[in-house]
């Protein structure tokens, strides 16, 4: 594997405080790579010292090799979507997809066929000679990619690109960046605090939280087996109960119900429990549940969502869960105060040691 | 966007406020405009309109003191703008664009200093400063104090335009492989000029306005327009101070509709159309 | 791995950080250097002068003496007279300050509220215009008005309500409320201009009456427009130096032309920087007060 981006023990400090806390981070050539978190997470700042518009207080930084930590911006081989996509106001659409290339002094014809190009990549054919203001939010952003790729970058940051844009317009700019990853084969490291973007677009992502990089691994590498007990509830929802290990993969939760989890913690440790709302089957009380855990308890609340039915469901350990149940027919359906058995299998019950 | 409603006021109170609008408008305007209609009156006092008459225009124009003064006018407002523009605009910079620098705060609070400081005050001590360095008053110290008291609204204008603009846009220019000049001349420049030709024009307004510091520190043969003027005021008004005034109350007006015409220019964007 | 002897780029050390931010700072110092040494030496040091000056005695021309250092012309400070002058000036700035805010709020309403943006920018261009036009020939215009046979004084013979204007102190008055209103009106139309309406309409839905309203949101945020105003007519009425020259005589000597004169005519110039330096203090308390009270009621 070759390495686009390599990080290597970065600390960026303001003041006394550590934005980014020794961060050590490789990101492989061609992969889409999203760094997921909540607002103040360090993420930004990260991509704003690969970009090179801050500089890191301590570390490494190499983009394919060549060491950039202290580089400016303007020598670095990659390119950034901003924000606010930041294009300039006063100037055309092909005059700000051109801004790069005329600086790297591309000549004349050359530099005409790449902007043409690039508008045709985001699909801008026939806007070239308009002002910025006369865009819409969608087409703004897509002028911002132009204007990033059009230079040909090693590796292609994006901060939140997509976060100005309502909800269909975004579901429809992943699927297209996407496609625009995969045409242009570049590696993209993409910085958003929504879940689901990451998620559905990421070959892989890293998951930051006050300046520590907490987890790096696929989609499903962070859905299904987190690091710790923030990342777990970071990413989806997640029932966490508290417990003991009182033998190899045993784990008592309340006073006596012992249930079977993913675990090699040694007996004594005190772990959380983490089962996520839709890996939980409920039964009647008096059906037999083989091979999995099993638990009782009372049922709270029921919401409907359409697709899927969620229910609070209160446990004789004393612990709240949610179980999420999905819509099919034929669906039993449980009320508010009756009393049922949940149980899951101890695949899908992880105990966290932190 | 804001559009004031009918909360703003009853009908009532509306119609009292049109009286009162109409009357302050009177009250700023007639006397301004009698002051222009007399210019062209023929006769030799203003207490008698002489019928129309470009007499004291020619008369003005004939007037060799008066044309030097308003030669000295023109130099003294085209060079002391040329200098306070550039750096009051290079102070706004500094002072916007960069967190921390030696004497930034003092720097802050000395570059407001001029503007609320009165006139009298300004003059009276730049006088005293060009005599103890035994400084000839002349021309060059009428620049030498407009520049002072230009600087800082040049830079209070720009600053407040800089303060608007968006800081990644700088950092774009940059991450698109612009050097530091290139992206200043590319992009910050063409994006504050709103401010600086604003703040000129100030500059030049506030240059071809000032009587009190002139006065105190002209020289020899160095009066300006309105100094020139406003000695013979006191002596007497004739309608060729009216014919002066006039001219003058026109520089003034290019002056306001070249800087009404040009933040036109530069915020005229057409509407954003649906995609 | 590559084992060229080729010294790799180094990483990131604070250190550097260190410097680059110094490197920052030096570049921030010099742009503002030729401003900064500018001011330094055409606005500071002539300020210290005024003060050094007003401690020095009088040669016989006026200018100051740079060896017998006394206290003389603050002592002289404290004379009837220039206590006369003082208080004058001072009951004609804050009138004008007073006077121009009453005129100038309802005006400047009246302009914020047209609803038609079209038409407001029509009447913000007639505001401007006499905001920029020559403050010296706003005044002449009044010194004509105000002359022997001049309208207004015609009018008030007419009416039978004054016989002569131009001399008093109402004159002086007329020239230093015609000339810094629209420094009250701009201001004040800047703030309104730019106020969220709805915020109005939230208050008359929550009960309000109209003048309930205005007094409890329109009012309060179209503050810093009262303020900037206030100082911008505050200042220089009380430094005034043409309008009274123009249309006052020599009962309505104010402090501009007082100073002035101790250069001019009467040759004393320690008194004149004494006095310059004593009005430039009072007058930075009070914008200073201004200000400080304005950030506690907000």
């Amino acid at each position: 594997m070759t390495v686009a981006v390599g990080l290597h023990g970065v600390t960026k400090r303001f003041g006394d405080v550590a934005a980014v806390d020794s961060v050590d981070l490789e990101v492989a050539d061609g992969e889409f790579f999203s760094l997921l978190g909540p607002s103040g997470c360090g993420k930004t700042t990260t991509l704003r010292m690969i970009a090179g518009l801050e500089f890191p207080t301590e570390g490494s930084i190499r983009i394919f090799g060549e060491e950039v930590a202290l580089a400016p911006p303007n020598k670095r081989p990659v390119n950034t979507v901003f924000q606010s996509y930041a294009l300039f106001p006063h100037m055309t659409v092909a005059e700000n997809v051109g801004f790069g290339l005329a600086m790297c002094k591309v000549p004349d014809t050359e530099l005409r066929r790449r902007v043409a190009e690039a508008i045709e990549l985001v699909r801008l054919g026939g806007m070239e000679h308009r002002r910025p203001t006369q865009l819409s939010g969608g087409q703004q952003q897509r002028v911002a990619l132009a204007r990033a790729l059009v230079n040909r970058p090693k590796v292609l940051l994006l901060d939140e690109p997509l976060g100005a844009l309502d909800l269909k317009l975004r579901q429809a700019m992943q699927v297209e960046l996407k496609d625009i990853q995969r045409e242009v084969g570049i590696t993209f490291v993409y910085v958003t605090h929504d879940q689901e973007e990451a998620l559905t677009m990421s070959d892989r992502i890293g998951v930051m939280n006050e300046g520590r990089l907490l987890q790096v691994g696929t989609a499903e590498d962070i859905y299904e087996r987190p690091a710790n007990r923030f990342v777990a509830d970071f990413i989806g929802e997640t029932n966490f109960l508290e417990g003991v290990i009182v033998a190899e993969g045993h784990v008592e939760i309340g006073s006596s119900h012992r249930v079977r989890a993913q675990t090699n913690a040694p007996v004594g440790t005190a772990v959380t429990l983490m089962l996520r709302p839709e890996k939980i089957q409920i039964h009647r009380l008096e059906e037999v549940v083989d091979g999995r855990n099993r638990l009782e308890g009372t049922v709270q609340h029921r919401l409907y969502f359409g697709d899927s039915l969620f229910y609070q469901i209160e446990l004789a350990t004393g612990d709240m869960i949610d179980v999420r149940v999905e819509n099919v027919p034929s669906l039993p359906r449980w009320d508010a105060g009756q009393r049922i058995a949940v149980s899951f299998h101890h695949d899908a019950a992880d105990a966290l040691t932190e | 966007m804001n559009v004031p409603t009918h909360a703003a006021a009853s009908r009532t109170t509306d119609r009292a406020l049109s009286v009162h609008g109409v009357a302050v408008f009177l009250f700023l305007y007639v006397p301004i405009l009698l002051l222009v209609v007399f210019s062209f009156s023929g006769a030799s006092n203003l207490s008698v309109w002489g019928g129309w008459s470009l007499r004291w225009y020619q008369k003005m124009f004939s007037n060799d003191p008066l044309l030097r003064s308003m030669r000295n006018s023109v130099v003294v407002a085209v060079v002391s703008t040329g200098i306070s523009t550039v750096l009051g605009t290079a102070a706004a910079l500094a002072l916007e664009r960069y967190r921390r620098w030696l004497g930034k705060r003092t720097f802050d609070a000395l570059l407001y200093l001029p503007v609320i400081i009165p006139d009298v005050t300004m003059g009276v001590m730049l006088l005293m400063w060009f005599t103890t360095i035994s400084w000839p008053l002349s021309l060059t110290t009428i620049i030498l104090s407009h520049i002072a008291f230009n600087i800082s609204f040049v830079a209070i204008v720009v600053r407040a335009r800089l303060a608007n603009l968006d800081p990644s846009l700088e950092e774009a220019a940059a991450d698109l492989y612009a050097d530091r000049w290139q992206a200043f001349r590319r992009v910050t420049l063409p994006l504050i000029m709103p401010g600086i030709v604003g703040g000129a024009l100030l500059a030049l307004t506030l240059s071809l306005d000032d009587v009190v510091i002139t006065s105190l520190v002209q020289g020899p043969g160095s009066t300006t327009l309105p100094v020139f003027v406003f000695g013979l005021i006191k002596r007497q008004v004739t309608p060729e101070i009216n014919a002066v005034s006039t001219v003058m109350l026109l520089a003034s007006m290019v002056l306001v509709f070249g800087s009404l015409a040009f933040q036109r220019d530069t915020k005229a964007e057409p509407s954003p159309e649906a995609p | 791995m590559t084992t060229t002897e080729e010294r790799p780029a180094p990483a990131a050390e604070p250190e550097f950080e260190r410097r680059a931010e110094r490197a920052k700072a030096v570049r921030g110092f010099l742009q503002a250097l030729p401003s900064y040494a500018y001011l330094v030496f055409f606005f500071a040091i002539p300020l210290l002068i005024v003060f050094v000056f007003s401690f020095a005695s009088r040669s016989r021309t006026g200018k100051p003496v740079l060896s017998d250092w006394n206290l003389d012309s603050y002592a002289k400070l404290l004379q009837p007279v220039v206590a006369e002058i003082a208080a004058r000036s001072l009951w004609l700035a804050l009138l004008n300050t007073v006077l121009c805010l009453a005129i100038g709020y309802p005006f400047a309403y009246w302009l914020a509220t047209r609803r038609s943006a079209r038409y407001r920018a029509v009447l913000l261009v007639l505001v401007l215009i006499p905001f920029w036009s020559n403050f010296l020939v706003r005044t002449y215009a009044w010194r004509v008005l105000l002359g022997e046979h001049g309208f207004v004084t015609e009018l008030g013979r007419a009416l039978g309500l004054w016989d002569k204007l131009l001399f008093t102190q109402p004159a002086v008055f007329i020239g230093l409320l015609y000339g810094y209103l629209p420094f009250m009106v701009l201001p004040l139309y800047a703030a309104l201009e730019r106020m969220d309406w709805s915020l109005v309409e939230a208050a008359r839905d929550l009960y309000a009456s109209g003048w309930t309203a205005f007094r409890k949101v329109t009012l309060p945020l179209s503050r810093p427009g009262v303020i900037a105003g206030s100082i911008l007519v505050f200042i220089p009425s009380l430094g005034a130096y043409v309008t009274p020259d123009i249309l006052g005589g020599a009962k309505t000597t104010l402090l501009g032309n007082y100073i002035v004169r101790q250069f001019t005519a009467a040759r004393n110039w320690p008194f004149g920087a004494a006095l310059s330096f004593v009005v430039l203090v009072a007058m930075l308390i009070a914008t200073i007060i201004y200000f400080r009270t304005d950030a506690r009621t907000i």
